[in-house]
């Protein structure tokens, strides 16, 4: 089977992730973050005998290196082995789309331009003649719509037909005196019968007189360059008289939209007078001077309280389930060791975790509607004036959106930043954005120290007090380490469009199934090894000399007390008993015991850890057997609320997890920055949950 | 007169951007350039930021960047 590969690109919000999941059908396999797309990601399917391989880039306006995101598009198509572009561009803004096909067709590539969302373009009154445009551009233009799945095939069709043919280079045109100066060099090098076996005379021309680095660094290594450099510099000298400006990109940016406008003005027709849109008037609430912040600030609370309240039912639900289970498996063991590997370790901790799925889900739903639907570069622009004053930048809004899923893609879409003093300083701050991961924590906590009602205010509060004191921080960095120049803000509004189900189930569906992997493998040996390292050694002395102390007993009362106290003396002598107890001094002024000081350190593996750990390490320490057996009754009793306030902030602020470092180490490229973090995110948490320690004691008290 | 200068809501033309070259290039990928029509669409509570509307799409931009931007009135 003879294998393709095809590039998809376009600008951003064109609906090409949409597109290759319309084109793929069910054979999808998109390894990005939903959304945003910061990896390339890869659709695969076969179709008449062709294994077709779709690489969704991400989304650039032009192929000029603004951002780190746009270089990576960029690169790959300059650098990399593909067949053909697949240029896809939304019908409904023509001019400013064809722009960037233009660059695409000056890379002397095979391509095929898609006209999406036609369907819109339909509503909106725009006629565009496909036909017309292929013979202008010679590149066959097919109308498609991802949403309706108008004209797959036939766009399925034109790919194969013109990665089978030889490649036919694009016309373009340009002014007069460009086309002259082009001409010129053609016939040079054609008179030198210079032949490059990918690329044509004309295109080579182009890409000189366009001052190309890539096409220089390409004919330096001929003899003929020699001859070719003076035509060069009449050509150029010639085109900066005309273009007034020694600027070449200034001439190069003026030739491309005056070719984009005139294509335009010769293919589309506007039928009807447009109207007032819907994006306008949406826009005139949302993003209202007055209105706007607020609104924005309820939809998040929103989110958390739906997030804890109708999370809550389903996660009653796995909790009994889970307790169920760890009983009537617990009851067909007979081997005490076994059953308590099994009930005590696995279940437990595994079960902890697992618990959290529905409330995850809620999450990740709010964050993908959130970024696919258009309100993100609504909220950058409600908040740029705000986060400017803080030294940061109201796209960093983006990647610290993102930072409330997780940290891992939140790094990575840091890449939309162009300033890398921005692009460090955002990733800085990703850490206070409480990811999806410490979520169980929090809601196991609220839920064990409040009311249900007052539980998903308490969620709110939290997260809204990590993103303030993630912007405290920000400023604070922002005039000691990253001085520096500020970057523009300049950012396209894209419409507002009814997200597709599909994409959105798939966002979610990944998400959740990543979760309960990671449940399944990671957390589940993590649950084993915390019950192993906690329940040996085994201390026989102690066991023995309570026991005898607990015969003479009379009362019930006072043998439980005692069965209790042996149970903590054993655990003590653990390994991780012994370990809890040397890092103790080390967190006891935040009131942590040394249950929470080892939960604390087994959270830097993942932020879910902690939730297991602490559920094997109270279930083994507390009868499994009573009515409260339920790990939030267990906490609520024995830990005090300002301890509880002071792990919170911990958790809130010290480093996500290893994994987020290592993708921090290699976003930033640097170790430096990446031990400043490791450093400075201890410090911040230590020196905040002692402070939050002692002003909750102190309210507490009193 | 630039167009950080212009009121909510009318239409101006713009005349030439001032710019550095990566950012002009940038605010040319978007749409704007000489003789195209811009209207203020939104400006924001502490006049910080600005929304423009310029043929099918809408652009967010600060007021430092807004200075760059010299446009004329329409007649």
């Amino acid at each position: 089977m003879k294998k393709l590969t095809i590039a998809l690109v376009g600008q951003p919000n064109v609906g090409k992730s949409h597109l290759a999941n319309a084109l793929s059908g069910s054979n999808l396999k998109i390894g990005n973050f939903a959304g945003v797309t910061v990896e390339k990601a890869l659709a695969t399917f076969s179709k008449e005998g062709f294994s077709i391989e779709m690489i969704d880039l991400p989304g650039l306006y032009s192929l000029d290196d603004f951002s780190a995101d746009e270089k990576v598009t960029k690169d790959f198509l300059l650098q990399e082995n593909y067949d053909l572009i697949l240029n896809v561009i939304d019908s409904t803004n023509l001019e400013r789309n064809l722009s960037l096909s233009t660059q695409l067709m000056e890379l002397g590539k095979k391509m095929v331009i898609a006209l999406n969302m036609d369907d819109e373009a339909q509503k909106e009154g725009i006629d565009i003649d496909t036909e017309y445009m292929s013979k202008l551009l010679n590149v066959p233009c097919i109308k498609v719509s991802s949403k309706t799945k108008f004209n797959m095939s036939a766009l399925l069709k034109s790919i194969l037909h013109v990665s089978s043919s030889t490649l036919e280079s694009p016309k373009l045109f340009f002014s007069d005196i460009i086309e002259e100066e082009l001409q010129k060099i053609t016939t040079f090098l054609n008179e030198k019968h210079f032949n490059h076996p990918m690329l044509s005379n004309r295109n080579i021309a182009l890409g000189l007189l366009w001052q190309r680095k890539h096409i220089y660094a390409l004919m330096h290594e001929f003899p003929l360059f020699v001859e070719l450099q003076p035509l060069l510099n009449h050509a150029l000298g010639y085109v900066y008289m005309y273009a007034q400006t020694e600027d070449i990109e200034d001439v190069i940016s003026k030739e491309h939209s005056a070719f984009a406008k005139g294509i335009t003005m010769d293919v589309m027709h506007l039928k009807t007078q447009k109207i007032k849109n819907l994006t306008q008037s949406i826009d005139a609430l949302l993003i209202h001077k007055l209105l706007g912040l607020p609104i924005f600030v309820f939809l998040m609370w929103g989110l958390f309280q739906l997030t804890f309240t109708l999370g809550e039912l389903p996660m009653n639900w796995i909790e009994a389930g889970f307790g169920w289970l760890g009983e009537s498996v617990g009851a067909g063991i007979d081997n005490e060791i076994l059953k308590s590997l099994i009930v005590d370790g696995m279940i437990a901790g595994v079960g902890g975790v697992i618990m959290f799925l529905p409330n995850i889900m809620i999450l990740f739903l709010g964050i993908s509607l959130l970024e696919t639907t258009g309100y993100m570069s609504r909220v950058a622009f409600l908040l740029d004036g705000f986060f400017h004053k803080f030294g940061l930048h109201g796209k960093s809004f983006i990647p610290l959106v993102t930072g409330f899923g997780c940290s891992v893609p939140a790094y990575m879409a840091a890449r939309t930043l162009k300033n890398k003093k921005d692009r460090l300083l955002t990733m800085f701050i990703i850490g206070f954005m409480s990811c999806g991961a410490r979520l169980p924590v929090y809601v196991l906590f609220a839920g064990a120290f409040f009311d249900e009602d007052m539980a998903g205010n308490i969620l709110f509060i939290i997260y809204i007090s990590g993103a303030l004191l993630g912007l405290i921080a920000g400023k604070i960095l922002r005039i000691t380490a990253f001085k520096g120049e500020d970057e523009p803000f300049v950012m396209e509004m894209p419409k507002y469009r009814l997200p597709s189900l599909k994409l959105i189930w798939f966002a979610v569906y990944s998400k959740s199934m990543m979760y309960i992997k990671k449940a399944g493998t990671f957390i589940l040996l993590a649950s084993m090894l915390i019950w192993f390292i906690s329940s040996y050694p085994k201390n026989t002395l102690i066991e023995e000399s309570y026991t005898a102390h607990i015969k003479t007993l009379q009362d019930d009362a006072s043998k439980s007390t005692m069965e209790n106290e042996m149970r903590e003396k054993l655990m003590e002598k653990t390994y991780l008993g012994m370990m809890g107890k040397t890092i103790e001094p080390f967190f006891a002024p935040l009131g942590f015991d040394w249950k929470m000081s080892v939960a604390t350190i087994s959270g830097l593996a993942a932020k879910e850890v902690i939730v297991s750990t602490l559920g094997v390490l109270y279930s083994l320490g507390s009868e499994v057997s009573e009515d409260d057996s339920s790990l939030r009754d267990t906490i609520a009793k024995s830990i005090s609320l300002p301890a509880a306030v002071s792990f919170i902030v911990f958790v809130m602020i010290y480093l996500p997890c290893i994994a987020a470092t290592v993708v921090f180490a290699k976003e930033a490229e640097s170790l430096k920055y990446t031990f400043y973090l490791v450093l400075f995110t201890f410090a911040t948490a230590w020196a905040l949950s002692f402070l939050a320690f002692h002003v909750a004691g102190y309210f507490y008290l009193t | 007169m630039n167009l950080s200068q212009i009121s909510k809501n009318t239409k101006v033309m713009i005349k030439t951007i001032t710019a550095q070259s990566l950012l002009k290039k940038r605010l040319y990928s978007l749409g704007l350039g000489s003789g195209k029509e811009v209207e203020i669409t939104e400006i924001s509570l502490q006049k910080n930021t600005i929304k423009i509307a310029l043929g099918f799409s809408s652009i967010a931009l600060r007021m430092e960047e807004a200075k760059m931007i010299e446009v004329e009135a329409i007649v």
